[in-house]
Parts: structure tokens; sequence; C-alpha cells
């Protein structure tokens, strides 16, 4: 048969992820040391691993060329797309949250106000289901620069510790989404593939709960 | 844009070749398919006026149609679904037809995709429509048709996958919520999240019907799924349990056809809640990433165009199809068997040769060229084993 594919999301979610695949028996030896290789084996498991962004993780997943995909919520709720999300992996955990400057009351006023973002998408429904009219801005950099210079009024982004708003004279105003990383899988894989992936599934999940018990 | 007149629209593509052929071979396929099983051809027109796709929650949303203006100000669209102008018709035109009508369209919808996501906005779909008949014959007979059809693909690792709308219908009715938190939970359970689907339904007041509500996206397999839902069912109204049986039987006699490892059950299949009605299934292929067959029962549908007929089909994506082969067999189109050549004297008479060579099925192709030489050079080229050189005689050299 041939081998199930993981896509992993690289940076942030990518410790823990191997980290699980480890407590999970996994060797990981190759994950450890990528070099230049794209597709990687994890041995007598018949899986392969590819690292991508998250956003491309997502687009594998739909796409049907890797069966199963480890994404945060956040890239998710800003991209869509048609693919099962079947287990919460509880780590990478952090919040979508609207920011501005400390002390601004961010609801006062008619004007219409401006917001600063990475998540056009999450800002966009966040608003749409307040019924408020906002004009968003899309910032690829350090969107906590943008209330300070005077682009924006608020800003929504990803808070993990609020060490950096804090530092720039910024505070949260309002939560907006809980954030943490995703098992996704593939609509067709997951009824060709069934045994396999719900096995793969079912050892994460023992390995949550063990997590979860200490 | 200066280029412009040098490429086809985003979500649009030229067939060449190996794909046009692939193509035709699967409609002629399928179209035998359905024309041996009395089914007949109906085409639809490609533009037709947006309400006929908004009469009804048609699943398609209005930002994904191509819209066009008529010379009236009346919104038009390029049809994005054969089945809803198929319905229009049978309640229109068809309306004093004997029932069963038993019709089959191939042709292409359109939709408008978000860019970059490698998605195609034109696409040819073929499918059946069995309209006036609502009984477990007319559902046991589109299932074996729309089992068949992948069967006929020549696809081995291929599924066909069953499930009955009625599950969601039945268990949402008895729970208290408002529109939006009964779409939000069909919403988890078509994307099979589980975390967030237990978040809401533990919040609700009816937990006998809640905890089964969780359990429907879990429920998604081979026969063993029928006693995990009876299990979890069985506090239940005998309605819901009646339903179980008849999916139960229906899939019993697909078994019949001897793919005991390609027949599936999904309880959580819950796409265009508003539009079936019945039993739904979709067809899968191995190495293609989405649905290539989609269908159901939707018997109210008709009523919205003023016909009360109940009816079931389905549409098969041929381009999907395509694509799917293609990734899995190797397919080249095949060089002409014979290449004739002759010297101006001989023109017409090498051409009848052809003809009568065509009309044996023997693909032959003229040599244009002017001597014999290159004749042989082309030959070689392309593949060609045979040459025949038609003079008074015709003679026959094998490369």
């Amino acid at each position: 048969m041939k081998p199930i594919r993981i896509a992993l999301t690289k940076g942030r979610l990518e410790k823990k992820t191997v980290e699980l695949f480890e407590k999970m028996g996994f060797d990981c030896e190759q994950l450890h040391h990528k070099g230049r290789k794209l597709i990687l084996e994890i041995p007598n498991q018949n899986l392969e691993v590819v690292l991508a962004k998250a956003a491309d993780v997502i687009t594998y997943i739909e796409h049907g060329v890797c069966d199963i995909g480890i994404v945060g919520k956040d890239t998710i709720i800003e991209y869509g797309g048609s693919f099962f999300e079947v287990t919460d992996l509880h780590f990478g955990a952090c919040r979508f949250a609207l920011a501005g400057k400390k002390g601004f009351d961010f609801y006062a006023g008619h004007a219409e106000k401006t917001i600063a973002t990475k998540y056009p998408n999450v800002t966009r429904k966040f608003f749409d289901d307040k019924g408020i009219d906002v004009k968003i801005i899309k910032i690829e950099g350090s969107v906590e620069l943008a209330p300070l210079l005077g682009l924006s009024d608020a800003i929504v982004d990803i808070v993990e510790t609020g060490s950096t708003l804090k530092e720039n004279g910024l505070e949260v105003y309002e939560d907006v989404a809980q954030i943490s990383a995703r098992l996704i899988v593939n609509t067709v894989s997951m009824k060709i593939y069934q045994t396999e992936i719900e096995n793969i599934i079912n050892q994460i999940e023992q390995v949550l709960r063990e997590s979860e018990k200490k | 844009m200066k280029h412009r007149y040098l490429i086809t629209p985003e979500g649009t593509k030229d067939y060449l070749f190996e794909e046009a052929v692939l193509k035709k071979r699967i409609e002629n396929r399928l179209r035998d398919t359905f024309q041996f099983r009395g089914y007949h051809e109906v085409i639809t027109p490609s533009l037709e006026y947006l309400d006929v796709f908004t009469k009804t929650e048609s699943g398609i949303p209005v930002e994904q149609m191509y819209k066009l203006i008529d010379s009236k100000g009346r919104l038009m669209v390029l049809r994005p679904d054969s089945t809803m102008p198929i319905a229009r018709l049978s309640a229109t035109r068809l309306k004093n037809e004997k029932t069963p009508l038993r019709l089959y369209y191939h042709q292409p919808v359109f939709s408008l995709n978000p860019s970059l996501r490698g998605r195609s906005n034109e696409m040819m779909q073929t499918g059946i429509e069995l309209i006036g008949v609502t009984n477990q014959k007319s559902d046991i007979e589109v299932l074996v048709t729309a089992t068949k059809v992948l069967q006929d693909l020549d696809i081995d690792n291929f599924r066909i996958e069953l499930g009955h709308i009625g599950f969601f219908h039945y268990l949402v009715s008895r729970l208290e919520i408002d529109t939006d938190t009964k779409e939000t939970i069909r919403q988890l359970i078509e994307n099979k999240n589980y975390p967030a689907l237990n978040d809401i339904l533990d919040h609700l007041d009816n937990q006998k019907i809640a905890s089964v509500i969780k359990m429907l996206p879990r429920l998604f397999g081979n026969q063993t799924v029928f006693s995990k839902a009876r299990d979890c069912m069985k506090e239940l109204d005998p309605e819901i349990t009646q339903m179980l049986d008849y999916l139960q039987t229906l899939y019993q006699s697909l078994l019949e056809l001897g793919l005991e490892n390609k027949i599936t059950v999904d309880l959580g299949i819950v796409n265009h809640t508003d539009y079936y009605t019945g039993i739904v299934f979709k067809g899968y292929v191995e190495g293609y990433g989405e649905e290539i067959l989609s269908g159901g029962r939707y018997d109210n549908l008709l009523k919205e165009f003023g016909s009360d007929l109940g009816a079931i089909g389905f549409a098969v994506n041929v381009d999907s199809a395509v694509k799917a082969l293609l990734s899995t067999k190797q397919h080249q189109i095949a060089s002409a068997e014979i290449l004739v050549f002759s010297d101006q004297n001989y023109q017409v008479k090498a051409l009848e040769h052809i003809a009568k060579l065509a009309e044996l099925k023997i693909t032959t192709e003229y040599s244009l060229f002017e001597t014999m030489e290159d004749t042989l050079q082309y030959a070689k080229n392309k593949g060609i084993h045979r040459i025949d050189i038609v003079e008074e005689q015709i003679k026959t050299i094998q490369l």
C-alpha cells in the first residue's frame, strides 16, 4: 500500500509535533536531521512526512496530495477549506485578540475604525458577526506597529503571552477566538485508508490522554 | 494585459489529445451506461435565470455563480448545476409525461472559484435523474447504476458510500435550537470536527439526542457501522431505527454486486441538507482528493417548481475522473497504424485506399511529403510501423 503522507506545519508547531510523534514511538531521526530532503520517512510505519508552511498544509490536504495534516486553528479559520478536522491536539495554544493602545475605548465614537491584521478573513468575520463596519488593512510583518504609527485604531493578531503588546504600550481589548493545533484529514483519504488513519488518530488521542493525566 | 489573447481564462483549459480522448471515452461509456438503462438525454441552456438556482437552498452560493445581465436588465447565470434546470423542465415541459421519467445529461457546469487554489471553473458533469418514483426499487436502481459508473472507470480502488440525510433531520428537529446553531452543528458534523461538536452539544438540554448527534460523524466504515448505530440509537423512536433498517437493506442489496470492500456507509454525510430528503451517496477513487460522484434523493425540489414529484439522481464529475485516471495509469495516444504514400498521379487512389482502411477501423494517415525518404523519416518519428505505397499496385513495407 502507498504510504500515508502527513503534512506538518513548520516552525512553532513543528517541535511539539515531533515530540508527539516520539511519544507515539515513531523514529523521528529524519525529522531531527532534515538536511535538504523534502519528503521524510518514518521507518517501519509506512508513513511519509512533509514540512510546509501552515497555509500550504491546508492546500495539500484539500487536494489530497497529503492525507493527514497538523496545522493551527488560526490558519484553518483564516483560509477555510473542506477537510475533516478530527482532533484538537491542545498544543500551540494561543488566541486571536483585538488589541490596541492602552486605555483607548475601541467601541467609542461613530467614526469608522481601521484594523490592521495578517488575518483579514478572521477580522472580517469577527466584525461581521457584531454588525460593525470596519476598514481592514493587511499587514505582512509586525502588526503591532500599525496602531503605534497611527495607521490603524487596533489590530487583530495572535496573542501568546501578551508581552510584545505590553512592551509597546498596547493591550488586549477583546478575545476573538481560541487557537490550538489541529489534526486534519483529507475527506477521501479518511474513507479509502480508514483503518490506517483511524489507527494513527487513536494513537495520537491516547498520547494526549496520557499527557492530560500527568 | 497585452498577451491575454494567448491564454485561456483562469480555471479553464484546452483539452489536448490524451486528455480529450480520455474525456470522450468516459463520456461515451457513461452515455452507454445510462442509455441502455432507459435514460433519455436532455440538454438545458448554458444560460439560466438566476431565480432557478435561488428558488430553493441549492447549496450553491450566489457569489460562486457567473452572472450576466440580459437586455431587459434581468440577472442570468451560467448554469452552476444541472439538477435545478432539470427539475425546472420536468415540472414544466414534462409535466404531463408518464412517470417515471428517466433523464440523463452531459454538460458543463460553471463556478467562480477563488483564484490560485487550483480549482476548475468549468467542469464537465454527467448524471442521471430518476423522477416521479420514491420507492426502494428506484433507490436501488440509482445506487447500482452509480456503482457501475465507478466500476466502468477502471480504477481498482474506489468506494461508494451510503448515507441518509434523515438522521440529521430527525435529530436536530428534536433539539430546541435556532437555525444558526443548527447550521453550525451541520457544519461540524460535515467536517467531522469531533471536539467542537462535543463542546456545542454538551451545553444542550436534550442529552439523549445530543449524545447520538455526537456519534453521527463517527459512524462511518463497513457493515459494523449498523450495529454501532443501532446500539447508540436504541433509546430513540422507531422512526429513526426504521431509517437505519432501510439503509441496511440497501447496503445488503449492494453487496450482491460482489464488491464487499468497496461499499461503505457514513451516517455523517450532511451536505445540502435543505435539498436532500432521503438517502445520499458519494463516490471516491484512490488518487483523487475529492469525491467524483455525488447524489441522493430530493423529494421536495420539484415542488418548488410546482410539481409534486419525488426524485433521486447523481452527478459524476467527468474532469475529476479524467484526472484520477491520468494519475493512475499511463495513457498515450496511439499513433496511426499505417502511413500511406503516393506520388501525384495516385493521390485520389491513395485516399480511397485510406477510406477503405478507415472503414475497417484501422487508423491510417496520408503522407503529405513529396519524397519517400521524408515519408520514412516521418513514420520513424511518429512510431508508425507500416507504409503502404499506392501505385498501380499497392506495395506494403513493414518497418
